[in-house]
């Protein structure tokens, strides 16, 4: 087994993978659990000041399905705790006392400069090893909180300018997707003396809408709310903004990745993609704690094939690879390439390429085989996606040396 | 005193239970694996032109309603082919899944589909106006409903003759419950029915020409699916006893109310079944499930050659029936009246299906006897002789089916047509929905000359 440690902002993690601020990390009994299951850290959810009213809608749930699977992502409308801080409070003590060599960064969230700072305080005298400020949450109702502060820039710069004022341990901002620009309140924190940047909290968005009543999911007795979707459908704009941050030379901030994260490959992709840390919560709604021993044995099976020594070793090592796309070499063109020894004749390559592609695939009724015509072919690759043959993929992408682009004749109207 | 006499309802679902269906959830993840063919070979392969492809394809995009339709349409039985048909020889044969892993449960899912409809209450099926002309279907099996249904479709006024007390023929009486039970047959028949279609149950035919006789009344033509009757039974020593059944005798007890009766009568005893076919193999299931002790399925034909369908072999063997192939009875050895056990000899067929004597080969020391209490014979059926009678002006082939044009079905007589196995012989009841919509249509265009 490799070393799968990685040090952030000073505080040694043994492994980047972390609870988010969320159901997952509710209470120190679970955390725990998780922890003994392999998690490394926590981000864990400390919402909530001493005025904060425990709410809970309920159901405060719904599940997005696709096809026959499930939890493709998940939608929640949770606001701030169900919990007092007093008992939070304690929980952070406990791990930090049972659980010394894990880290604990507490998620908070105030409504004014004050809560923020009694906040901050009361958990670092707590022992919690970092704080994460959620500026983020994308369903909150009251100005100045959740993500209306992520989309007011300057209250982001403000905040953490008081967090950072009154402790000493390292500061991650935890921002929002839901901004033109991800770069632009990253930097408001940074230049406030954040150490770190999480991103992203839940995308706001809609799953479902009930066909049968008009009200959308979850329904929260006859009312529904644009709020909070997680999980593998928001991993591609997750990815997305730690690409965004990563590349944001100026800011330089070691980086928390969040959303969608199931799979150890999952989290490759975000280290590579420039996080040194990744969190996850509806991969553990779906399988539980149980999934941290595959994602810390993957994880380093993975860095003994590609002969890394050192986690930091992978994080943004994607990076140069990113280019604007302008930047691509439009001159070298190839074609898809048909393996049909392999082909069982379902013809859905033939459906895709006629209706949705170049048209560059015929069909011969008779075989029962495909006849691409490598000329017309625009390299869309759609007949791929659509191809039930896979490992290896029967339509694979192959340079053609002097391939010209081919234009489609006019219209035949 | 009067002693009151409790009624005993029959215990047949304690005996028998269908197979489980799918949920929706189930349905969709099998349907998920459909690759949805260009062309798709599955809708090439169906008798009664039910269009797999197209009816998966609506269940992957949320269409359950369309999917019920279309299979409805095409056929008004499919919820019953979707139980009862051998859809690996049939739609699932072709299904080009099996070149990734498996095929597409496409039978099962045809009964999802049309039990969906029924529990949403969902009628997919538009009827005609009226045309007041009286057509006649005589038969109640897969071919007679099928035919009514069509034809009350379009207007017709179709009365369904029936000499048993339910309707379904072989589909109540050929098939044992635990592939299809009077609950799923009562459901679907219903929806013929409630397209106008009368019935005449526990109505017999008896005088000469009777049936043909129909035309000069009110009915202005006669579809005849009488379906075979008449089951085989060997020749040989012992063979009338009253231990002595017919797999038709036997589907019979066991459909009806006698559940109970005949359960009492298997229970812990022996039990031989002559024949090889998917009938043969049912018969021994139900034996099975009835609490005998040692039920044999004795066949001329090789393990390789026989002629049931493999899951219907396989349920067998599952059920730990003693399949005994190339093997003859010769005797059916018998005690005051009752059997005690049947003899015979392996044998070795010259030529494969051939079973005239002559092809068939004693092997030497191989003599054999088993102590059984019942004897079933499942050996296939023919057309009840008394038809003819009742059809003197219709031509017969020399097998003794109703000859008729391949394509209109029609017969000999004007007016009058047939279908399913009185014509055919032995098949499927999906090839019987088949004859039954082309008599349909042939009744239709004779009737609008």
């Amino acid at each position: 087994m490799k070393d799968l440690s990685i040090t952030v902002c000073g505080v040694k993690f043994p492994n980047p993978f972390l609870l988010s601020s969320s159901v997952v990390s509710n209470t120190a009994e679970m955390v725990a659990r998780a922890f003994d299951a392999g998690f490394g850290g926590v981000s864990f959810k400390g919402i909530g000041g001493p005025s904060a009213e425990i709410i809970n809608p309920a159901p405060r749930m719904h599940s997005y399905n696709l096809g026959s699977k499930k939890l493709v992502g998940l939608q929640n409308v949770e606001q701030t705790t169900d919990r007092p801080l007093e008992d939070n409070i304690q929980d952070v003590k406990w791990l930090k006392k049972h659980y010394p060599n894990n880290p604990v960064m507490v998620n908070i969230m105030g409504f004014n400069k004050e809560e923020w700072k009694y906040l901050a305080q009361v958990f670092e005298d707590a022992g919690a090893d970092m704080l994460e400020l959620n500026f983020s949450c994308p369903h909150m109702s009251v100005e100045g909180s959740g993500m209306k502060v992520g989309q007011a820039f300057k209250l982001v710069g403000d905040f953490t300018d008081i967090v950072k004022r009154n402790v000493k341990i390292p500061v991650f901002a935890k921002l929002t997707s839901n901004v033109t620009d991800i770069t632009e309140p990253a930097m408001y924190a940074k230049e406030a003396g954040a150490d770190g940047i999480t991103a992203v909290n839940t995308v706001r968005a809609i799953t479902n809408i009930d066909i049968n009543n008009f009200v959308p999911c979850p329904n929260i007795f006859g009312k529904g709310a644009l709020s909070g979707y997680s999980g593998p459908g928001i991993k591609p704009i997750a990815l997305k903004c730690i690409v965004e941050l990563a590349k944001k030379e100026e800011l330089g901030l070691p980086l928390a990745g969040c959303g969608g994260i199931e799979t150890w490959v999952d989290a490759v992709e975000f280290l590579l993609g420039g996080a040194s840390l990744v969190q996850m919560t509806t991969s553990i709604v779906k399988y539980g704690h149980r999934l941290a021993e595959d994602l810390v044995e993957g994880l380093s099976f993975y860095m003994e094939d590609k002969g890394f020594n050192k986690v930091e070793d992978i994080v943004g090592k994607a990076l140069p690879n990113f280019y604007e796309t302008k930047d691509f070499d439009l001159s070298r063109q190839g074609a898809a390439q048909f393996d049909l020894d392999r082909c069982i004749g379902c013809g859905v390559c033939y459906i895709a390429c006629q209706d949705a592609g170049g048209q560059c695939i015929e069909w011969d009724s008779k075989k029962r085989r495909p006849i691409p015509d490598e000329e017309k072919c625009y390299s869309c690759m759609i007949c791929s996606f659509v191809c039930p043959i896979d490992n290896p993929p029967l339509i694979t992408f192959k340079e053609i040396k002097g391939k010209k682009i081919y234009t489609p004749p006019p219209s035949k109207l | 005193m009067k002693q009151e006499v409790e009624k005993v309802e029959p215990k047949k679902d304690e005996y028998f239970q269908i197979e489980k269906p799918y949920t929706l959830s189930q349905a969709i993840v099998e349907a998920d694996r459909c690759l949805l063919c260009y062309d798709p070979l599955c809708s090439q392969g169906c008798p009664a032109e039910v269009e797999p492809g197209r009816f998966i394809k609506k269940l992957r995009l949320r269409n359950l309603k369309g999917a019920f339709k279309v299979i409805k349409e095409k056929n008004i039985l499919g919820g019953i082919c979707g139980l009862v048909c051998p859809v690996d020889k049939l739609c699932e044969e072709k299904c080009l899944a099996s070149g990734i892993d498996r095929v597409i449960n496409i039978g099962k899912l045809q009964r999802f589909l049309v039990e969906y409809g029924w529990d949403i209450g969902f009628n997919p099926i538009n009827k005609e106006k009226d045309k007041n002309v009286d057509v006649a279907v005589i038969g109640s099996g897969p071919a007679g409903l099928t035919c009514a249904a069509e034809l009350a479709k379009k207007g017709y006024n179709v009365t369904i003759f029936e000499k048993n007390e339910k309707l379904g023929g072989i589909l109540r009486y050929g098939i044992p419950p635990f592939k299809l039970n009077d609950d799923f047959l009562d459901r679907e028949i219903e929806d013929v029915l409630n397209l106008g279609v009368k019935v005449k149950t526990n109505y017999e035919f008896k005088d000469k020409g009777s049936i043909e006789n129909l035309l000069k009344d009110s009915f202005k033509a006669i579809f005849v699916s009488a379906g075979l009757t008449n089951a085989y039974r060997l020749k040989i020593p012992g063979s009338d006893s009253k231990d002595v059944l017919t797999y038709q005798d036997f589907l019979w007890q066991i459909n009806s109310d006698k559940v109970d009766e005949i359960a009492n009568k298997i229970k812990n005893k022996n039990v031989a079944i002559i024949g090889g076919g998917s009938v043969a193999m049912d018969v021994a299931t139900t034996c099975k499930l009835l609490n005998a002790n040692n039920v044999y399925c004795i066949s001329l034909e090789s393990m390789e050659d026989l002629p049931a369908d493999k899951a219907d072999l396989h349920k067998a063997i599952d059920h730990y029936v003693i399949i005994k192939p190339q093997s003859q009875i010769k005797e059916i050895t018998t005690k005051d009246g009752k059997v005690i056990g049947v003899k015979g000899n392996e044998v070795k067929l010259l030529k494969k299906g051939d079973f005239s004597p002559s092809n068939i080969k004693d092997i030497p020391n191989s003599e054999f006897s088993f102590n059984v209490d019942f004897v079933i014979f499942a050996i296939g059926s023919g057309v009840d002789p008394k038809i003819k009678e009742l059809l003197p002006s219709v031509a017969f082939d020399d097998k003794g089916y109703i000859k008729v044009d391949k394509e209109s079905l029609e017969t000999s007589v004007k007016g009058i047509f047939a279908g399913g196995e009185i014509v055919s012989g032995p098949s499927l009841a999906v090839n019987a929905v088949r004859d039954g919509k082309r008599g349909a249509k042939s009744i239709i265009n004779y009737l609008n000359k």
